[in-house]
């Protein structure tokens, strides 16, 4: 690869951000009418095997980037073409998120956001290295993805600068969007016969293994399930593999023989039963990189949640690191579940103890980025936040005051 | 056991074991020719050019070919000799080389069993004067010659202090056509 | 007999419990609390045998004793019996010992001070986001200290140890090379006890910024100092003295009138104690700034100095106070005088006085500044003058000879001679402060002042140290490293006998840009910061001051080193729960096998250094050394494929052949920072890295590889490669088909290594799992 391209590959440059200063030319972004990038699996026959194609105008051909005059912003339309044999429709979204790691990964490249608000910029110290066409961009693409994915047998990538025709294109990438985001919306547990076990934390727990499911995304919050697929077709023997669902035990509290089995064997035996949606009897293990946590409040019955970035004290007195260390280890503990944050958006969030209904405190930035579920549910204004109450005096007071339906007896739990 | 100071007092010996002093390019050679499995380890201050533009690294390069020797390229010194045309046989670090020297089971840089004289170019003299100092004590099994212009106490045979660098290049010369001639 | 060996033990047993209040159940008292000699030795030897000790004599003699002196050249024993492998181990151990105990002195020294000043019963508090304040303490000891008082617990033991470590380097004592490092990583330990009981002293007491990351940026260089103020300058490293001085000066208002500034340690902790102090620079640029004639008082403590002080100070008519007795140059105790009769004294006859009450030499040293100020000229030299100076020197090469660091004086002279200064700038970085050019010079050339036309009046930023790294910090550092987003912690530290002083900016920006956790204290945290890049900027400036990826952090003066190594066993013992409490093996063990974190000490010369990285190697923490480190005479190397890397596997408790040399040497000397930097990126390696851990890590080996060492590939990458898994992204089509020529297998990685279970100890496998 050295010397193959005109400037360096690696994650080193993932963090580096082009400001006006060095910009040399922009494609995409909030300047740019149309712009979007899609992946798409197709047959073999319907691909040429690593053949770049350049659909308009390259950088050589385009006013760059003028202090003065502005400028240098155009449209454009990124297609990665893949087919392999293990490829489905759901490994779209993984291959597509690539784009972004790989475009930063290039010296001199710049990429934010994804699919329809995409925003990349090239440097004018990158341009002046040489790297004055798109298809040298698409050749890197090329070889990252054949690199990382041997399940990609064959791809190919069309760069679009034509505007014309980005904006043709652009309904259909949306609607893929849309169908994408449907499926997910809409696949529960219900619908696999697979769930995925992650064990990258072990050498700090040892007894922890995460399970992950349609309804489960892991811990950390760096794995959801269609995550987890594509990470175990790339590397089975890798630590995140397949798990066979097996019999469901009980499906209000996420009980899968198929997850009891794994923990057996990968929790050096402390563990052989494990309730994927409650807090209480048989919870998830945690490592140590949970991004919140749901704490029991005994002197209401509820829970709050906690999250890492909350530097001051929850409202039963503890902060995010004193919990964290009960939480931690990879231990069961009734009342202290480690969760990732999206998890709070499920629809079987903690079900078999009332889900968020049984939530009575949040960090106020939590409550706000949760705003949408929490409204939905009607809950919004019955939740209080460290502004509302600073102990668990204060919270019973603000809850009977809103009437709180958890504490009004009006959840139902599942049966 | 010799009178002669080394160039830099940090190097003073403190003991009663030293260099023997080569002056004579012919001998010089001869002390490497009669070696069964000589050892050249280079070291970054070959980097830097002479006078007259010719990098010392040239000036090893040369040595190492006329004698037949192997190379150890210590610390960044491989990038630049790989960049004229030679591949080191080793690319152990100056105290990863003198570690294994210094193990006589070792089987040296071409496995074809440890070395016997081993030469040291280009290593700054006090970190040089120390892994001398360790090969003096424990590898009786070797010798070891410095082709630096200082004189190394430690070494079992080293160069004078030249007052001048023409002078010192002289020597090399003569030595490698010396090596030459004999091969 | 056994009932009364017993009842012995119990003695000992209990007096021990009541010292660390063992009955407070903060977590159970593990195998080894407050250990002796003997009490690790297992888990030394266990390390030695792969880490072998390599020897390299600084003298092949012998000179203890009136027997001597002894050649131990090639195998002869000396009148003793001592051979030259044992003889280098005991001076070793020596190096060690006088480090530890400079630190747990100092640290006793301030403790006693600040019990005067609060009371035994001062509380530990570092603030809300540390609640493990002495991972140390806890751990070697097994107390848990909560006041100043419990602070001196841990410096007794320490000077308990101490004294039976140097019995054993009287002649006639230890026989055995390997013992005497055992001993000395003994030693090594004591050194991180004493530090971290004394820089908590100092937080606690001074009032230091802790539980904070945002430390005030802080001024830096000789330029930084307004010459129209009268000046004193702190040297050493004891803020006693210093924080007195800030005291008066915010007393009697005298702050803005009054410059105080730092060189070496102190420099770094009167920055904690007033953002308004300045720090001059390192130890290598103590002597340029005494020889500049800009301080008016000189105040000295203890460790570093310039044992010429008072000399040096006549030829420039400042005045000298010496505030401690490790440091008393021979001069008048005048502790017990009036304050004003030293200052007419000193004021008017010029002489220099010894001052051990803190107080009053603060007094003494203000009154005097003031006074003196006016009458003296400080003023730069000027290039001209510069210029007609050097003509004096026609090149000789008498200073090449003498100087330490093998610089081209002369070339770099008889060049500013003829007006070209470059060659003098970067003499001045290659410069470590000796003075021994000057001494030796034939023609007297006064090199040092000339240098101050090339040192310019250029002035940088350094950050203020913030003290321990924080628990809130640890927690979160946890998953990138696990996910292989943080590739690694270095920690840059230590004195200036550098090759180059840009070497360690440099470092500090190669690796911080690659989002390493970088740690800098002590001498190489202040020139980290004096290299500006094109924009103007130190590192400090650039990157953010947090513990996380592509930050750079300040711990603060070279006691503070014992936070950096405090973060490791935090590591441990927060992120994968494993109790600390007397349990020294077991958290050596991990960070051996589990924490991907390397020392650099690129200019370490003193005792204290040789102590501080014996301290982190018998952690299990890797150091690389600059190449004067040769000159410690000893390093701690593998022989790579050919060494036994077998580790236990405690998941599954099987031996486990991986070879893999992970960490590859404990201490270990490199010639160049261009061969310093991939082998700094491979020393992060651990066998449990994660398959994206291990593909950053050897991303940044390969690629720094590539950069410094001209392109292709490390020869021993293989060693490295578990599974495809581990091969980063960008090099995959190229690793694979070199591995494929070399005929590479894959091997499973192991997920929980351990060296338990390969050597004889008291700890159980389980206890490494918890």
């Amino acid at each position: 690869m050295e010397g193959e391209f005109h400037v360096d590959i690696g994650p080193q440059y993932e963090g580096e951000v082009i400001r006006k200063e060095n910009l040399f030319m922009e494609f995409g972004g909030p300047k740019a009418a149309h712009k979007f990038e899609l992946a798409t699996v197709k047959n073999a026959d319907e691909i040429e095997n690593e053949k770049v194609e350049i659909i308009g105008p390259d950088i050589g051909d385009l006013q760059p980037y003028d202090p003065e005059k502005g400028g240098g912003s155009y449209p454009i339309a990124v297609l990665v073409d893949v087919a392999g044999g293990e490829l489905d429709k759901d490994a779209e979204a993984i291959i597509e998120r690539r784009l972004h790691m790989f475009t930063n990964m290039i010296e001199g490249w710049y990429h934010m956001n994804q699919r329809q608000d995409v925003w990349m910029r090239i440097s004018k110290e990158c341009y002046d290295k040489g790297f004055t066409s798109l298809r040298e961009l698409g050749e890197i693409y090329i070889l990252l993805y054949t690199s990382e994915m041997p399940i990609i047998e064959s791809i190919q990538v069309t760069i679009i600068t034509d505007p014309e025709k980005v904006k043709e294109l652009l309904p259909h990438a949306l609607e893929v969007y849309n169908a994408r985001d449907e499926r997910a919306r809409t696949l529960n547990d219900e619908d696999v016969d697979t769930f995925y076990g992650c064990v990258l934390c072990q050498s700090f727990a040892p007894t922890h293994i995460s399970i992950i499911t349609p309804n489960r995304i892991a811990n950390c919050g760096a794995i959801n399930w269609f995550d987890g697929r594509a990470a175990a077709k790339i590397d089975p023997e890798g630590p995140i593999f397949a798990i066979s669902k097996g019999d469901v035990i009980d499906a209000v509290k996420g009980e899968y023989s198929g997850a009891n089995a794994i923990e057996a064997e990968k929790s050096l035996g402390n563990y052989d039963r494990v309730y994927l949606y409650s807090a209480f009897e048989h919870p998830h293990t945690s490592c140590g990189c949970f991004e919140a946590i749901v704490y029991y409040i005994p002197e209401v019955d509820a829970f709050g949640v906690v999250h890492r970035e909350y530097k001051g004290e929850t409202v039963v007195g503890e902060t995010f690191s004193h919990m964290a260390g009960e939480t931690s280890g990879g231990k069961q503990i009734e009342g202290r579940l480690g969760t990732g944050l999206e998890q709070l958006r499920s629809p079987k969030f903690i079900q078999a103890d009332g889900g968020l209904a049984r939530i009575v405190w949040l960090p106020k930035e939590l409550k706000e980025r949760f705003k949408d579920v929490l409204e939905a549910k009607g809950l919004y204004d019955k939740v209080a936040t460290e502004e509302d109450a600073k102990n668990v005096d204060e919270l019973l007071e603000f809850l009977e005051k809103c009437g709180h339906p958890w504490l009004q007896g009006e959840v139902e739990l599942p049966a | 056991m010799s009178a002669v100071l080394p160039r830099h007092r940090v190097n003073v010996l403190t003991g009663i074991k030293s260099a023997r002093l080569v002056e004579d390019a012919a001998e010089c050679a001869n002390y490497i020719q009669k070696a069964k499995r000589p050892l050249l380890v280079i070291g970054p201050l070959l980097l830097q050019s002479q006078a007259d533009g010719k990098l010392l690294l040239e000036y090893a390069l040369d040595l190492a070919k006329a004698g037949g020797i192997p190379i150890c390229a210590t610390a960044q010194t491989r990038g630049k000799m790989v960049e004229l045309g030679v591949q080191p046989d080793c690319v152990y670090d100056a105290v990863e080389i003198v570690n294994a020297l210094k193990d006589p089971d070792w089987k040296g840089v071409r496995k074809e069993g440890n070395h016997d004289l081993v030469m040291f170019f280009g290593i700054r003299s006090d970190l040089g004067s120390q892994g001398l100092s360790t090969l003096k004590h424990f590898a009786p099994h070797l010798k070891t010659m410095t082709l630096c212009k200082h004189y190394f106490p430690h070494a079992s045979y080293s160069l004078t202090n030249f007052k001048k660098d023409a002078k010192w290049q002289e020597f090399l010369e003569s030595l490698i056509a010396e090596l030459q001639k004999g091969g | 007999m056994a009932v009364a060996e017993t009842k012995k033990l119990s003695k000992k047993l209990e007096e021990l419990s009541k010292l660390i209040r063992a009955e407070i159940p903060w977590e159970p008292v593990g195998p080894t609390p407050m250990p002796d000699i003997p009490d690790i030795r297992s888990w030394d030897m266990r390390l030695l045998k792969t880490y072998q000790p390599f020897y390299a004599p600084f003298c092949d003699l012998c000179c203890l004793c009136t027997y001597g002196k002894c050649d131990l050249t090639a195998g002869k024993r000396g009148a003793c019996g001592i051979d030259i492998a044992t003889q280098q181990a005991r001076v070793v151990l020596l190096a060690c010992l006088m480090g530890c105990s400079a630190h747990a002195a100092h640290g006793a020294h301030i403790l006693e001070h600040l019990i005067e000043k609060h009371g035994r019963d001062k509380k530990i508090d570092l603030g809300e986001s540390i609640t493990i304040e002495a991972p140390h303490i806890r751990t070697v000891l097994g107390l848990k200290p909560e006041t100043l008082g419990d602070l001196q617990i841990a410096l007794e033991y320490v000077f308990k140890e101490v004294g039976h470590l140097l019995d054993s380097c009287h002649t006639g004592q230890e026989g055995s090379a390997l013992d005497y490092e055992s001993k000395a990583l003994h030693a090594g330990m004591l050194d991180h006890v004493g530090m971290e009981a004394g820089d908590i002293a100092q937080i606690v007491g001074f009032n230091y910024p802790t539980s904070v990351a945002d430390t005030p940026l802080v001024d830096m260089g000789w330029g930084a100092i307004d010459k129209s103020k009268p000046t004193i300058l702190v040297s050493g490293h004891n803020p006693a003295t210093s924080t007195e001085v800030i005291d008066y000066l915010r007393e009697h208002s005298l702050e803005d009138q009054v410059e105080i500034a730092g060189v070496c340690c102190t420099a770094l902790e009167t920055t904690r104690y007033s953002d308004r102090a300045k720090i001059v620079g390192p130890l290598s640029r103590q002597l340029f700034f005494l020889r500049a004639g800009i301080a008016d008082v000189i105040m000295t403590d203890e460790q570093c100095i310039r044992t010429d002080t008072p000399q040096e100070a006549s030829k420039v008519g400042a005045a000298v106070v010496a505030c401690l007795d490790k440091a008393m140059y021979g001069l008048e105790d005048a502790t017990d005088m009036e304050a004003d009769e030293i200052v007419r004294r000193m004021v008017g006859n010029g002489e220099h006085f010894a001052i051990l009450d803190s107080a009053k030499a603060a007094e003494v040293a203000v009154k005097v500044a003031m006074e003196i100020a006016p009458k003296r000229r400080k003023e730069w030299l000027a290039e001209e003058e510069a210029i007609e100076l050097a003509k004096k020197c026609n090149d000789c090469a008498m200073c090449e000879q003498v100087c330490p660091n093998l610089c081209s004086i002369g070339a770099g002279i008889t060049q500013l001679a003829k007006g070209e200064f470059e060659p003098l700038r970067v003499l001045f970085n290659e410069c470590i402060g000796c003075g021994k050019c000057e001494e030796e010079c034939p023609r007297h050339v006064p090199i040092f002042r000339l240098m101050q036309v090339a040192a310019g009046n250029e002035t940088w930023k350094a950050r203020a140290g913030r003290g321990p790294i924080m628990d809130t910090e640890i927690r979160t550092v946890g998953a990138p490293i696990t996910l292989g987003t943080i590739p690694g912690v270095i920690a840059i530290v230590g004195c200036s006998n550098f090759p180059d002083v840009d070497d360690v900016a440099d470092m500090v920006e190669e690796f911080a840009k690659r989002k390493y956790i970088v740690v800098l204290s002590g001498c190489s945290a202040m020139v980290a910061g004096m290299k500006k890049d094109a924009d103007g900027k130190t590192v400090y400036e650039k990157y953010p001051p947090d513990f996380e990826g592509g930050g750079v952090v300040n711990v603060g003066s070279c006691v503070a080193n014992s936070h950096i190594t405090g973060a490791a066993i935090k590591i441990a013992n927060i992120f994968a729960a494993l109790p600390l409490r007397g349990n020294y093996e077991v958290m050596a063990d991990y960070v051996l096998n589990r924490v991907g974190a390397v020392g650099v000490a690129w200019g370490a010369y003193s005792q204290k250094a040789a102590s501080i990285a014996t301290g982190c190697n018998r952690l299990g923490i890797p150091v690389v050394l600059g190449p004067h480190s040769a000159k410690y005479r000893r390093l701690y190397l593998s022989r790579k494929e050919e060494d036994d890397w077998q580790v236990m596997d405690a998941r599954k408790k099987e031996l486990v052949e991986t070879g893999e040399p992970s960490p590859e040497h404990l201490a270990y000397v490199c010639e160049t920072k261009e061969k310093a930097m991939p082998m700094i990126a491979k020393l992060c390696i651990r066998k449990n890295d994660t398959p994206q851990g291990r593909a950053i890590k050897l991303n940044h080996y390969i690629s720094l590889y590539k950069k410094y060492m001209g392109g292709g590939l490390p020869e021993d990458l293989h060693l490295f490669v578990r599974r495809d898994a581990d091969i980063p992204l960008v090099y995959k089509k190229e690793v694979r088909a070199h591995l494929q020529e070399i005929g590479w297998q894959p091997r499973e990685p192991v997920g929980l290594p351990t060296y338990i279970g390969t050597y004889p100890s008291k700890v159980s496998i389980d206890a490494v799992i918890h």
